[in-house]
């Protein structure tokens, strides 16, 4: 198929082959699959149906035809037959009448004889002859020839061979002066009286063509069809155009004709094909011969045959419009779907997808453009994710090495150094470089709960320092927590923000408790505190990203997004606090545990 | 995607004609009927059997081929003149086709070079006409004819003896000399004939021919030549004529005589020759073929208008008949039209 493309589109610029089996893609269109497919079975269909048709419809129309020109023929058959017998029968009369007659040359005879002649139309002449050829008697008022030959004549020789009426052959009648006409002698032996004598004579009638003529002319076998008749010996009797047959322009084929006596044929050999009738009538033994043209009497058939090929025409060129048309509208919305999935792969994601067409169509372009929205939806949302993510990671970086933090540590530790308080110092410094281990924990940003734990106290001891037991705090936690990782530094900035917001300006000594548990496959952190609580706007303040109150360290919502981006969204921090009750914030995430780092479990308290 | 749908729609358009081409036959090998032809017959004299046989020829062709056939004669065959008009009136009239038998060989020639320029094929028929426009000549050969009867009366004076001629022609000049001016006005199948019995004679130095007498178309006028002629040469042992008139004529005087003494050999088969034939006044006819020349010119001018190639020359014979043969079935069918 490739290969006959280039016949088939020749205007077209080539194209490199790309398979072997493989259809170009052009060929393979839905358009021209389905337009090649219907076009093919309906013509398919309608050539079948057609053939069917034009078989069965033919076939009728020929036997009919033949059945037909049968009938036409078995009545001139039987309009001959009568002649034929109505032709012995005067014969016969007239044999009676010689015969019974006392002398052939009685004026009885002779008129009743003329008043036989008289009677028909298509009789010529009639006469007795002596077995030698001798004039005996006639019709009044003929004079016999010279030189008629009539010894050699066939009427003459059959009658003395056989007893029976004889027919002869059509010749001409040379026997009397005035006309020489063609005709058929009826012939026979018979007894007659002559001067009271008993004679043989023979007794010869000759009947004109007139009657013949007139029956065969009857017969309509189309326009071009005729019947003709032969004798038992294949001589022509009759033919519409025997004058031609005789002069030699016209032949006619009588040979398969001769050798059956009843029968129907189709007769090709004359270059075209006709019907051939033949039957026979039992006295002559003539045979009556219908020749019809075939493709005159079959006319229904030709009609068929025209009317076919018109139909198939009009079907096929309607089937392929109809199939063009309608595979174009079914491959035009796809098409057209396909081109903008294509600029999409190329990558702009904001081409609008409106086709409209089938249902399906109109249905994959919807889903697709919201398939669309939602890309760009999560492209927004990653990018931004991403951004977040780097802000963070910066920020727990920047809070790793907090100056701040430092600067007041240090500055407690040297009060303290001052005052001679070295136990205190040493527990002091040593926090603070615990702290920042952790903190640091080699560039990890995951830890174990337990080390997230340790941070944090090492925190709160240092901060306790700072603020002058200020407050207290306690750190709970199961075992099973322990070894659960976590991201790092999220107690950190809570714990900071409890002291500054919820415990430093509180009259009263405050208490921050830390409980890390197990929940199922969740492990909840609470951070509580009895300082001085939040409104519920400060809390939704908080959560929403307004800016963190404080430089210390890093702010809440960044513990809330870390734990979001790292976890999932629905993981994170939740906040319940009262005015001058406290506050209390609960940190959610799932329980996975690290099983390189299974180290001793310790509990520590205060 | 336009130039392949337009593409596709001409390949199905040339697959769509290609199946309904396939699907009617070729057409069949006779001659169309369907529509009707101008045929015009002029013939050389509307009176006489053996025209009236041509005719017979020419109308079963015509009823056969679907033709409008105009049968036109002047009354006499040696009229040129008003056979030219003829022609011209049926150039006038358009028709499809002429068939003409031409009485003068050089009289009719420009009026048949007419015909052809007015794109009018002409047909001869048994006499041809000097013009080499005419497609095609149907007709027997007049020269063999002329043979062949001398052959037989040579035959039946034993070879020696006084022979006369009766011919025709179109002057109406009877005298001895036919050829009076320059140009031949004689009809061609006259001269013919008239020729190949002159040569055939020519080899037997004891017959003499001792007169040749013209005839125009009449019977009466060729009883009368022949009683001058036999007044003239009371030896004449022979008598030929060559055309009908002439042998009813000449024929007539015989019979009259009631003597053997004179052999005849006629021509052409009219019923009244025949009588003489069967008689035994007349010894022998050469017969043609008229129904068939009637007939086959008819057939070949539709076969022109069709476009089919005819045959130049059409022989359609000539035959002696005599009292023996004349019987036989074949002869019966030449010598007697079938007339329903």
């Amino acid at each position: 198929m490739p290969r006959n493309k280039s016949r088939f589109f020749p205007l077209r610029p080539q194209r490199r082959e790309a398979g072997k089996v493989r259809l170009s893609s052009k060929l393979r269109s839905i358009q021209l699959i389905i337009t090649l497919t219907f076009t093919a079975i309906t013509v398919l269909v309608a050539i079948i149906v057609s053939l069917m048709l034009y078989n069965k419809f033919s076939a009728t129309a020929e036997q009919n035809a033949n059945m037909n020109m049968q009938q036409i023929i078995e009545q001139v058959t039987y309009n001959l037959d009568l002649y034929v017998k109505g032709m012995r029968s005067l014969f016969e009369t007239a044999e009676a009448q010689i015969t019974g007659s006392s002398s052939i040359t009685s004026p009885l005879l002779t008129e009743r004889m003329a008043m036989l002649m008289g009677s028909r139309e298509d009789l010529v002449s009639m006469a007795v002859f002596t077995p030698q050829g001798h004039y005996v008697s006639g019709t009044p008022g003929q004079r016999l020839r010279q030189n008629t030959q009539l010894e050699s004549q066939s009427w003459f020789t059959s009658a003395q061979r056989a007893s029976a009426i004889a027919f002869s052959a059509p010749h001409i009648q040379n026997l009397f002066k005035g006309q020489y006409t063609w005709v058929v002698s009826v012939s026979k032996m018979i007894q007659y009286r002559e001067n009271g004598e008993l004679k043989t004579g023979i007794l010869l009638i000759d009947f004109n063509f007139r009657t013949i003529d007139q029956l065969s002319k009857q017969v309509k076998l189309g326009n071009r069809g005729y019947a003709y008749i032969l004798d038992a010996l294949g001589n022509i009797v009759y033919h519409p155009q025997q004058q031609l047959i005789y002069a030699g322009l016209k032949y006619e084929n009588v040979e398969p004709v001769l050798e059956y006596s009843f029968r129907s044929y189709l007769d090709e050999s004359t270059g075209e094909k006709r019907f051939i009738t033949v039957r026979t009538l039992p006295q002559t033994g003539w045979k009556i011969v219908g020749v019809a043209y075939y493709d005159e009497i079959v006319t229904t058939k030709r009609d068929l045959n025209q009317f076919l090929a018109w139909f198939l025409a009009a079907v096929i060129l309607g089937v392929i419009i109809v199939s063009v048309l309608l595979s174009a509208r079914i491959a035009r919305p796809i098409r057209k779907l396909e081109r903008t999935v294509k600029l999409v792969g190329e990558g702009d994601l904001h081409t609008p997808i409106n086709v409209s067409g089938a249902y399906e169509v109109e249905q994959l372009s919807k889903r697709f453009n919201l398939m669309l929205q939602r890309i760009r939806q999560l492209m927004e949302q990653i990018i931004y994710e991403q951004e977040t993510k780097r802000k963070g990671e910066l920020e727990v970086l920047q809070s790793q090495i907090n100056p701040h933090f430092l600067y007041n540590t240090l500055n407690s530790v040297i009060r303290l150094a001052e005052r001679g308080k070295t136990d205190e110092v040493i527990t002091m410094i040593q926090s603070l470089s615990r702290f920042f281990r952790i903190s640091l924990s080699k560039g990890s940003n995951i830890i174990t709960v337990q080390e997230e734990l340790d941070h944090i106290r090492h925190y709160l001891v240092i901060q306790s320092f700072r603020f002058k037991n200020k407050f207290r705090y306690e750190i709970t936690a199961r075992d099973e927590v322990l070894q659960v990782q976590t991201i790092k530094l999220i107690l950190q900035p809570l714990v900071e923000n409890a002291i500054y917001h919820g415990i430093e300006m509180m009259p009263d000594e405050g208490l921050i408790s830390i409980d890390a548990r197990l929940q199922g496959e969740l492990v909840v952190i609470r951070i509580s505190d009895n300082g001085l609580g939040m409104s519920p706007e400060r809390l939704g303040m908080i959560l929403s990203g307004s800016k963190s109150s404080s430089g210390s360290g890093v702010g809440v919502k960044n513990v809330n997004e870390r734990i979001g981006l790292y976890y999932g969204r629905e993981y994170g921090l939740s906040f319940e606090s009262e005015i001058e009750e406290g506050t209390t914030v609960t940190i959610t995430f799932p329980a996975r545990r690290d099983a390189r780092n299974e180290t001793e479990v310790k509990e520590e308290s205060p | 995607m336009r130039r392949r749908r337009l593409w596709l729609v001409v390949l199905a358009g040339v697959a769509v004609s290609l199946l309904v081409t396939s699907c009617f036959q070729s057409s069949p090998d006779y001659i169309n009927t369907s529509k009707t032809r101008n045929i015009h017959m002029i013939v050389k004299m509307g009176r006489g059997d053996y025209w009236n046989t041509v005719k017979l020829g020419a109308e079963a062709a015509a009823r056969e081929f679907n033709v409008k056939l105009t049968f036109k004669a002047p009354d006499s065959e040696s009229d040129i003149n008003e056979q030219i008009g003829m022609v011209e009136d049926s150039i006038k009239q358009k028709a499809d086709v002429i068939i003409l038998a031409a009485s003068s060989y050089m009289g009719l020639a420009q009026v048949v070079d007419r015909a052809a320029y007015s794109r009018i094929p002409v047909i001869s028929l048994d006499a041809e006409v000097g013009s080499a426009k005419v497609k095609s000549y149907i007709g027997s050969n007049g020269y063999k004819a002329g043979q062949r009867s001398a052959e037989r009366l040579i035959q039946l004076l034993d070879g020696y003896g006084e022979i006369g001629i009766i011919n025709f022609t179109n002057t109406a000049l009877n005298g001895e000399t036919a050829a009076t001016g320059v140009i031949d006005y004689g009809a061609r199948d006259a001269d013919e004939r008239e020729k190949g019995f002159l040569n055939y004679v020519a080899r037997y130095p004891d017959v003499h021919v001792v007169q040749i007498s013209y005839t125009s178309s009449s019977t009466a006028e060729a009883e009368e030549l022949t009683r001058l002629m036999l007044l003239k040469h009371p030896d004449l042992r022979g008598i030929v004529t060559l055309n009908e008139t002439a042998s009813q004529g000449a024929g007539k005087v015989i019979q009259s005589l009631g003597t053997n003494r004179i052999k005849m050999v006629a021509f052409d088969s009219s019923p009244s020759m025949l009588e003489m034939l069967q008689d035994g006044t007349v010894q022998a006819t050469v017969i043609q073929n008229p129904f068939s020349n009637g007939y086959l010119a008819v057939k070949h001018a539709v076969e022109i208008v069709e476009g089919i190639k005819v045959p130049e020359r059409v022989d359609t014979g000539t035959k002696l008949i005599d009292l023996e043969n004349m019987l036989w079935p074949e002869n019966q069918k030449l010598l007697f039209p079938f007339v329903k």
